[in-house]
């Protein structure tokens, strides 16, 4: 009667994650996950393209613009420009600070005043953007910089007597809110490239083998042999990952930071769970639950770890019952404590 | 000319733009984008009911939540001999919320097998995040090595 997997079954839990770093620096990693499900690698990609903070300008003030741009569209392109992030965990979410609109707890302010006086077009660059006030370190919210001529993105450009003076104001955010907070530009996610779990249904002119090139992944899996019988039990089980950076945070600290943002829904949802055995309010009326597993509610190790923590991810070195994170075997965090 | 009051342009000291805040979008006829995580006033992440006509099966929604969360403990589910089955749906896409049923043998209720899921999860990211740090520190020995 009892549906099981039992080959599954003894996979659960056991058998740590395994990742393979094939190259690394300090924009891009591409490495091999495995050891996990498909479920997992995919919830980790949807985490890292979308739920990881960094900063973005959010709010700007424009005092003077007399350029050839409407004020919104500057202002839309200032939200787009990359910051520097590092260290954005520290930082509040506007909506939760105690300020009235924004502050150094919440905010970091950038301000940007070009004039031309002279007969060329002059040309306005990120690198023009000044941080004022007291951010809650030296880079953060400092506009990314990557090109050998250190100007970094274009902003607008001038002609004589065109001013443009703008406080802006940058924000921590998400993604999901606006594309303005991802922190990658792209993540790249790649499984059974021989398509031999036949996931993928090629649409084809003639033969789909020539008009559809293996990736170079591809190398790596055994390729499968014609008039194999199907294996209907195969799952997924080696992911290629290769996470680029838009330049706020470093690839390694997107990556750990996604994982922290998926264990922080985990363990909230799980929280829930334990703490509301049962309430009216949740529709559970009159009737109890069976509350056979009562183990499950009390068992120790899992009172969630963030639980009564202030900053936002759960102190890294914090002994959690979920183990300390990114703690190397060599010793201290290459993150310092904020990651 | 005769500009109605406030909006001479020669008044105009500073102009806002920004869409931070409730409220800011009052006139636009779409919901606030944060309303997708951020959950409402009194509103819970989770909720869940028993289902009358199967033994052993509650469905739980999840508020502020989407196909992350869901296909991950759906599929987790999966690998637990106790569960019978486990599915999540999300009823509309414009609404962040989704559905999870589950049902079990009765050796464990659902809402234990949930919690129990939840918990093995946190575990295995704790395991892959230090694996990730332990590669990464290796990579770079290599990498600083190589220069």
């Amino acid at each position: 009667m009892s549906f099981q997997l039992d080959s599954q079954a003894m996979d659960a839990g056991d058998g740590a994650p395994q990742v393979n770093i094939r190259e690394g620096n300090s924009t891009n990693i591409d490495f091999i996950l495995r050891n996990t499900d498909l479920a997992l690698a995919n919830s980790l990609r949807r985490v890292i393209l979308a739920e990881v903070p960094t900063i973005a300008i959010d709010l700007v003030e424009v005092e003077e613009n007399t350029t050839v741009l409407a004020d919104e569209f500057i202002c839309h392109r200032l939200g787009l420009i990359p910051l520097n992030s590092k260290g954005v965990d520290d930082l509040f979410y506007s909506r939760d600070c105690d300020c009235e609109n924004y502050c150094d707890a919440c905010s970091v302010v950038l301000t940007l005043h070009a004039r031309c006086t002279g007969i060329d077009v002059m040309t306005v660059y990120a690198r023009d953007l000044v941080v004022s006030g007291n951010p809650l370190n030296d880079s953060l919210g400092q506009p990314v910089i990557t090109d050998p001529a250190g100007q970094g993105s274009i902003i607008c450009k001038l002609k004589k007597g065109h001013e443009l003076k703008m406080k802006c104001v940058a924000k921590k955010g998400i993604a999901k809110e606006h594309a303005k907070w991802a922190p990658t530009a792209a993540v790249g996610f790649e499984y059974d490239p021989n398509n031999a779990l036949r996931h993928l249904d090629y649409w084809y002119e003639v033969d789909p083998e020539k008009e559809w090139p293996v990736s170079e992944n591809a190398d790596l899996e055994d390729k499968p042999v014609d008039g194999e019988p199907f294996n209907y039990d195969a799952v997924p089980s080696r992911f290629y990952f290769n996470i680029e950076s838009a330049g706020g945070l470093e690839p390694d600290v997107i990556m750990q930071q996604g994982i922290k943002v998926l264990q922080r829904k985990l363990a909230d949802v799980h929280q829930e769970l334990v703490e509301r055995t049962t309430d009216g309010a949740d529709g559970f009326g009159g009737a109890r639950e069976p509350e056979v597993m009562d183990g499950y509610n009390q068992e120790p190790g899992y009172t969630t770890p963030w639980q009564g923590n202030q900053s936002q991810w759960g102190n890294q070195g914090s002994m959690s019952a979920y183990g300390g994170g990114a703690q190397t075997p060599h010793g201290a965090t290459p993150y310092g404590h904020a990651y | 000319m005769n500009y109605p009051l406030g909006a001479d342009p020669r008044d105009r000291n500073i102009i806002r733009y920004g869409r931070s805040g409730a409220g800011t979008n009052t006139s636009a006829n779409y919901p606030e984008r944060y309303e997708l995580f951020i959950l409402g006033d009194g509103e819970k992440k989770v909720t869940w009911v028993l289902d009358t006509r199967v033994p052993n099966t509650a469905i739980f929604t999840f508020n502020k939540e989407d196909h992350t969360l869901g296909n991950l403990l759906a599929s987790r589910l999966h690998k637990y001999p106790h569960v019978q089955f486990s599915a999540y749906k999300v009823p509309h896409p414009l609404f962040a919320t989704f559905d999870l049923r589950v049902t079990t043998d009765g050796s464990m209720t659902p809402k234990a097998a949930v919690a129990k899921a939840c918990a093995d999860l946190v575990t295995d990211l704790g395991k892959l995040s230090q694996e990730f740090t332990k590669e990464w520190e290796l990579k770079r020995l290599a990498n600083s090595g190589r220069e």
